[in-house]
C-alpha cells in the first residue's frame, strides 16, 4: 500500500489552476524527487499535500486517509521541511524541539533520545538555549530538518532542502534520508539541483507547467525521451524545449 | 513625473492611502468606544477638580511646560525612501522644494498634539490663571508659530548632524518654547522681545550648518521606515498587518508562568502562546500599559462611577487587543500543520487573555490594599476587571 497517492489533482490560487490532473504515488522506503522550474507548480503541488490549500478536483490519500477523514491522522503521518525556514523568533532552539514533540505526542523519554542524536549529527547541541535570531539562514533550516526528523513521520515532505545549507549539513540531510528509508518511511522531495535528484532519488516526478511530464526512475525517463545516455539535465532541457515547441506550434 | 513636487504629491497620495486603509480598521474598532468612556472619565474628573481647585495653582507654567514639551517633538515626516539614495542624488540641489511641502505637512499634521492640550486647559486658564481672551488668542497664535519654528529646526539639527543628538536639541527647543509661552503669558512686551534672540540665534546656527553638510539620506531614510513600523505596529493591534515581526525578550524572570503548563499533546499551543505573549514586546508592553494605566485610575481618581468606567474601558481594551493580536493568522506558522485540531490556537489563546485579565484583576486589588481605599465599592473593581474581560473573549470575533 503506497504511503501517498495523489489522484488526479486540480488546483490552485485563483480560478485558473495552477496544476493540472497531477496523478502520481509515493511507495514506503521510496525516495521521490519533484523536480521542475521556478514556477513549474511543484510548492503548490506540496500546499496541496500538506493540506495548505484545497485542490479543485482530485483526491490526495496520506497514509490511506483523506484530509477530511481523519485531519489528525492525515497531519501526524507526515512533516514539511518548508523552503525558507519558518521559526517562532520568541522560541529557543530546545523549545522548538520540545513544542514539535509535545504537538506530535512523543513521550519525554523519546524526546531527550532522539534530540540527543540529531543535535549531535547537525552539530547544534551548543545553540540549545539561543533564540532564532542569532542564527544564521543555514542553522534555521538545520531547526526546521531537527523538528521534522524528531517527530518520525511515515512520510517526509522537503521543499528545497540544500538551498542555504552548508556541505557538511547537505551530507547529514542525506544520512538522515538514507536512514530514515531503510526503517521503510518515504520522503517527497522538490528540488532543481538535478545533480543531486538524480544521484539520491529512487524515481523522479518531471513538472513542467503544472503538469506531470513524465516521470520513473532515470532508466524509465531515458527511455521516455530516447536518449539513453543522458543526464537528468540533458532531459530537462529537452523536455523544456519540446514543451516550447508544441506552444509555439 | 516632471520635477520634486510630482514626486512628492504622487507620495504623499500614496501615504494618506496607506493611513486610510488601516485607520479604518483602527477608528471603526473599539479604540474608539475606549477613547469615549476614558475622555467621558477624565473630563468628569476634570470638570470635579475645577470646582476645587486652589486659587494658587500655576495653571499658566503648567500649560507652557507641557506644550512647550510637545512642541519640541517635531520629527519631520519626509518619505523619504530607500532607494532615493541613489535616484535623488542628481537632484540634491532642488531637494529643498520637495522638503518645504514634506516640512508643511509635519507642521500642520502634528499641531493638534499641542493645540489639543491648550484647548482642554482652556476653563483651567480662565478660573484658575484669569487669563483674558486676547492672551488666550495670542498663546493659540505663538503655539502655531512655535510648532513651525520646531520642525524647521529640528529637520536643519537632524540634517547637521546626521541624526546625531536630538534629545539634547529637544531640550533646548523645549525649554525656549516654554519661555516664549510663558511670555506669552505676562503679556509682557520686553520678555518676547528678549526672546527673539535665542530663538533666531538657535535656528540660524543650525540651518547654517545644515548648508555644509549633503542630505544624509540614511538617517531620514531609517527615521521614515521607524515611524512607519510604529504605526503599522499600533495597526497591528486592531487588524491583521502583515509583515508585522515585534522585538523579542526572554524575560526570564516570568519562566515560572510556563511552568504551569504540563507537557502533552492538548497544552502544545499553551506552550506556544504563553510563551508569545510574554517574550513578544508588542503584546506583553500593551497588557502592561494598560494594566498601570488602570491602577494609577484605581489609585488617584476619586469617585466609584468613574473609576469603574475608566478600568471596565482598559479591560474591555486589553483583552480584545491582546486576543487580536495573538489570533493573527496572515502568515503560515508549523503550528498549523500540528496533528492537534484547528481550534487549539483560539482555544489556547482565550485561556492565556484570561489569565493575564485575573492577573490585571489582582493588580487592581492589590493598588486597592496599598492605598488602603475605604468605600468597600471600589473593592468591586476587580470583579469588573473579570466580568468585562469575559464578556470581551466571549462576544469578539
Amino acid at each position: 500500500m503506497n504511503v501517498l497517492d495523489v489522484n488526479s489533482i486540480t488546483g490552485g490560487y485563483t480560478r485558473k489552476p495552477v496544476i493540472h490532473d497531477l496523478s502520481f504515488s509515493v511507495a514506503p522506503g521510496e525516495l521521490v524527487g519533484l523536480i521542475g522550474l521556478n514556477g513549474a507548480g511543484k510548492s503548490t503541488t506540496i500546499k496541496h499535500i500538506i493540506g495548505l490549500m484545497n485542490p479543485k478536483d482530485g483526491e490526495i490519500r496520506l497514509n490511506n486517509v483523506t484530509f477530511e477523514e481523519d485531519m489528525d491522522k492525515y497531519r501526524s503521518s507526515f512533516s514539511y521541511i518548508p523552503e525558507t525556514p519558518v521559526l517562532y523568533d520568541e522560541l529557543t532552539l530546545k523549545e522548538h524541539l520540545e513544542l514539535t514533540a509535545m504537538a506530535y505526542g512523543l513521550d519525554e523519554v523519546t524526546l531527550a533520545s532522539r534530540s540527543e542524536l540529531l543535535l549531535k549529527e547537525f552539530r547544534m547541541e551548543k545553540r540549545l538555549n539561543w533564540f532564532p535570531s542569532h542564527f544564521s539562514k543555514g542553522m534555521r533550516q538545520k531547526v526546521m530538518i531537527m523538528c521534522a526528523f524528531l517527530v518520525d513521520p511515515k512520510l517526509y515532505i522537503i521543499d528545497e532542502p540544500f538551498v542555504g545549507l552548508d556541505p557538511l549539513g547537505i551530507q547529514s540531510l542525506l544520512d538522515q534520508m538514507n536512514e530514515k528509508k531503510k526503517t521503510g518511511s518515504s520522503v517527497l522531495m522538490s528540488t532543481h539541483i538535478l545533480s543531486t535528484a538524480e544521484r539520491y532519488c529512487d524515481r523522479i516526478l518531471l513538472l513542467h507547467n503544472g503538469r506531470i511530464r513524465a516521470q520513473g526512475t532515470m532508466d524509465d525517463l531515458r527511455e521516455a525521451f530516447n536518449m539513453p545516455l543522458a543526464t537528468l539535465d540533458d532531459l530537462y532541457i529537452a523536455m523544456t524545449k519540446e514543451q516550447d515547441h508544441e506552444e509555439l506550434a | 513625473m516632471k520635477n520634486l513636487h510630482d514626486v512628492w504629491r504622487i507620495r504623499f497620495l500614496h501615504y494618506v492611502n496607506e493611513l486610510q486603509k488601516y485607520l479604518k480598521y483602527v477608528f471603526t474598532g473599539h479604540l474608539v468606544i475606549v477613547m469615549v468612556f476614558v475622555a467621558g472619565a477624565a473630563g468628569y474628573q476634570y470638570s470635579e477638580w475645577l470646582k476645587t481647585a486652589p486659587s494658587d495653582f500655576p495653571g499658566t507654567w503648567l500649560v507652557a511646560g507641557v506644550i512647550g514639551i510637545l512642541l519640541s517633538f517635531s520629527p519631520p515626516t519626509t518619505l523619504i525612501r530607500e532607494p532615493d539614495q541613489v535616484f535623488l542624488l542628481p537632484l540634491e540641489s532642488k531637494l529643498m522644494d520637495y522638503m518645504k511641502k514634506a516640512l508643511s505637512w509635519t507642521i500642520w499634521s502634528q499641531l493638534f498634539i499641542a493645540l489639543l492640550p491648550f484647548i482642554v486647559a482652556i476653563p483651567l486658564l480662565k478660573q484658575v490663571g484669569n487669563v483674558g481672551n486676547v492672551t488666550l488668542g495670542a498663546v493659540f497664535i505663538f503655539i502655531v508659530l512655535m510648532k513651525f519654528w520646531n520642525v524647521h529646526v529640528e529637520f536643519a539639527f537632524r540634517w547637521a548632524n546626521l541624526g546625531k543628538g536630538v534629545w539634547g536639541d529637544r531640550f533646548v527647543r523645549a525649554l525656549v518654547s516654554i519661555a516664549v509661552l510663558a511670555a506669552i503669558f505676562t503679556m509682557n512686551p520686553m520678555y518676547c522681545a528678549l526672546l527673539i534672540i535665542p530663538v533666531g540665534f538657535y535656528s540660524f546656527t543650525w540651518s547654517r550648518q545644515k548648508k555644509r553638510q549633503p542630505f544624509p539620506y540614511e538617517h531620514f531614510v531609517r527615521l521614515e521606515q521607524n515611524r512607519m513600523l510604529r504605526f503599522y505596529r499600533f495597526a497591528n493591534y486592531f487588524t491583521d498587518v502583515p509583515h508585522i515581526r515585534g522585538s523579542i525578550r526572554r524575560r526570564a524572570w516570568l519562566d515560572i508562568v510556563y511552568r504551569l503548563i504540563p507537557y502533552e499533546k492538548k497544552s502544545s499551543q499553551n506552550y506556544l502562546v504563553f510563551r508569545t505573549f510574554v517574550r513578544t514586546d508588542d503584546t506583553f508592553y500593551l497588557w502592561l500599559r494598560l494594566t498601570v494605566l488602570a491602577a494609577l485610575g484605581t489609585a488617584f481618581i476619586g469617585i466609584p462611577i468613574v473609576v469603574m468606567i475608566f478600568v471596565g474601558a482598559l479591560a474591555f481594551a486589553t483583552a480584545l487587543q491582546i486576543k487580536q493580536a495573538l489570533s493573527s493568522s496572515s502568515e503560515f506558522r508549523m503550528d498549523m500543520l500540528f496533528p492537534i485540531g484547528n481550534s487549539a490556537r483560539s482555544k489556547a489563546v482565550v485561556k492565556l487573555v484570561r489569565f493575564v485579565q485575573v492577573a490585571q484583576a489582582l493588580i487592581i486589588l492589590a493598588t486597592l490594599l496599598g492605598v488602603g481605599a475605604d468605600s468597600m465599592v471600589m473593592y468591586v473593581l476587580p470583579i469588573v476587571v473579570v466580568v468585562v474581560s469575559e464578556i470581551t473573549i466571549r462576544l469578539s470575533k
